[in-house]
């Protein structure tokens, strides 16, 4: 038992520490002396789960998945990463746990200045690994994202969804075990889309544990995984209910 | 250390365009033009010196003056009594091998030139004179010497010239001093404006270094890219600097070679001293490259 089972707002009640990859336990985040604008967040994500993150805008679910990626900081509470309490964790180990974890952002954070190839490379490069081999692992992901055309072009040059597609190349080259993506799929069009979430089920059964936050309700339909919902700053989880084999994604208070 | 400074392949954070890549050269270019023209004029310095301290050690001379009285005798009487006691304290001093008085026909085969055949030196009043050697290596203080002999023989004077060189090395070794603050002083001057060049392009691209953060780059990925681009700066900055602290030498000494056996007539440098000035451009290269390196350690310490 890791987080005490009081009150509706805990989650997940009893994830073992050995299971548990994403763990939070009264967490709070402020931006400076304002309000709180997440308040006591408990949730403890298994290994190998999938799960969709929803909420209004606003709702603090940039900020929710910058935690789990070890950008932002908890003004209170605890958040345990690969088990581990990113607190009291020094700079070069968080750097190290940030590489088991693939990223695709909202506003993809490409550098611009570098080609489609470059940026896929990135995080294999941080990490000190042979140029002949990054050279091999992007030349097949780019193929596989139908960007091997545009391997050479810089970022800045690339389209929309093009940009996001490298964003997702360059969060999935490294087999990350856990995948956090934000609105992955808003800027592509739906076959696309589909095409893109069949990578992160895929990877998913391989073991990768995944976050999507999406305003999709079609996405959430489709794919019937848990979804985190934050509301009134708190968090609540919503198990998908299937019913005549279709999926009713819809929250039920 | 140096090895994982620059060891790392691609350069990720746009330091190339860094406005501030121009002003780094010029400000690392003057730092070695400084830097160069200084260590020239201390390295000659120091060549000088010893080309002196050679000629100061080794011997003196010691003079012992005629007293001016009308008894003859006693007067060589005095004078011989305050040279055997002149020998006797030189003898002791330290660092002195031997003392030895010049005899009559020594001084008689000095004096023949100006006064001819035929003169007994004992006659006239003329310096009795004692030939002070100094043993190897030793150093002695001239001034001190001269000081406690007049003190004890009233009438003995160790050559003036001699202290005066004493004298002059002390003050070449205070201008040596004075260059040593000189060249510290360029150092951390350059070091200031590197520290502060690097912190302004860490701002600049604050948010290339945060993807790469995110992309789980350590500290150190990104210290390698600023240090390896210091490290050319550095050097092309050493380069130019170099170019101009060449010529600039050969004018010094030139002028100073114009001086007609002057003092300054021995400001050549050499080998050593050349092959020093030649290897400014890579000294500046690691100031600059290690500067650079420890700047951004220590700046993103306070980043994501």
């Amino acid at each position: 038992m890791l987080f005490k089972t009081e009150g509706e707002r805990i989650l997940i009640k009893s994830v073992s520490d050995m299971d548990m990859i994403i763990g939070m336990q009264n967490v709070g985040i402020r931006y400076g002396q304002g309000a709180e604008i997440l308040s006591d967040i408990n949730m403890a994500l298994k290994r190998g789960s999938f799960h969709f993150l929803t909420g209004k805008s606003g709702a603090g679910k940039t900020s929710l998945l910058s935690m789990m990626y070890l950008s932002q900081k908890a003004s209170r509470g605890i958040v345990k990463i690969f088990g581990r309490n990113v607190t009291y964790t020094d700079r070069d180990s968080l750097a190290l746990l940030r590489r088991k974890i693939g990223v695709v952002f909202q506003d993809f954070r490409l550098l611009d200045h570098m080609s489609a190839f470059d940026n896929v490379a990135l995080p294999l490069r941080v990490c000190g690994m042979d140029e002949r081999e990054v050279r091999k692992r992007v030349t097949e992901l780019l193929q596989w994202v139908e960007l091997d055309k545009k391997i050479k072009e810089p970022a800045s040059t690339l389209s929309g969804g093009e940009k996001q597609r490298v964003a997702i190349a360059r969060a999935v080259i490294n087999r990350p075990e856990i995948l956090l993506a934000d609105e992955p799929t808003g800027n592509v069009d739906s076959d696309i889309a589909y095409k893109l979430m069949k990578l992160f089920v895929e990877l998913n059964k391989l073991g990768t544990t995944v976050v999507i936050a999406t305003h999709s309700e079609k996405l959430i339909t489709d794919f019937p995984f848990p979804r985190l919902h934050l509301q009134n700053r708190g968090l609540k989880i919503y198990r998908p209910i299937i019913e005549d084999n279709t999926v009713k994604g819809g929250i039920h208070e | 250390m140096s090895k994982d400074i620059i060891s790392s392949r691609k350069q990720e954070v746009p330091l190339q365009d860094d406005s501030s890549n121009v002003f780094l050269q010029v400000m690392v270019c003057i730092a070695v033009f400084l830097f160069g023209v200084t260590l020239a004029g201390t390295l000659s310095v120091n060549a000088m010196i010893k080309t002196w301290n050679d000629s100061i050690l080794g011997a003196l001379t010691v003079q012992i003056m005629p007293v001016v009285e009308n008894n003859k005798e006693a007067m060589t009487a005095e004078v011989l009594r305050q040279q055997s006691k002149a020998v006797e304290f030189l003898n002791e001093w330290p660092g002195v091998e031997k003392a030895t008085p010049l005899s009559d026909k020594q001084l008689n085969r000095l004096l023949q030139p100006w006064l001819g055949d035929g003169v007994d030196v004992s006659d006239l009043p003329a310096p009795r004179l004692i030939d002070v050697k100094v043993k190897k290596g030793m150093h002695i203080n001239f001034s001190k010497l001269a000081e406690s002999l007049v003190k004890e023989i009233p009438l003995a004077s160790v050559d003036d010239h001699k202290i005066w060189l004493d004298k002059l090395i002390k003050f070449a070794d205070s201008l040596r001093l004075l260059a040593m603050v000189v060249l510290i002083l360029v150092v951390a001057v350059t070091s200031g404006a590197i520290f502060y060049c690097t912190q302004t392009s860490l701002g600049l691209h604050h948010h290339v270094i945060e993807i790469l953060h995110l992309m789980g780059a350590k500290d150190t990925y990104v210290a390698q890219q600023y240090a390896r681009k210091a490290c050319f700066l550095g050097f092309m900055g050493g380069i130019y600097g170099l170019i101009l602290v060449i010529p600039t030498i050969f004018v010094i000494s030139g002028l100073a070679s114009q001086i007609e056996g002057g003092i300054v007539s021995e400001t050549t440098l050499s080998m050593m001293d050349w092959l020093i000035i030649f290897s400014l451009p890579l000294f500046s290269c690691f100031i600059s490259m290690i500067t650079a390196y420890y700047t951004v350690k220590h700046t993103l310490i306070k980043f994501m």
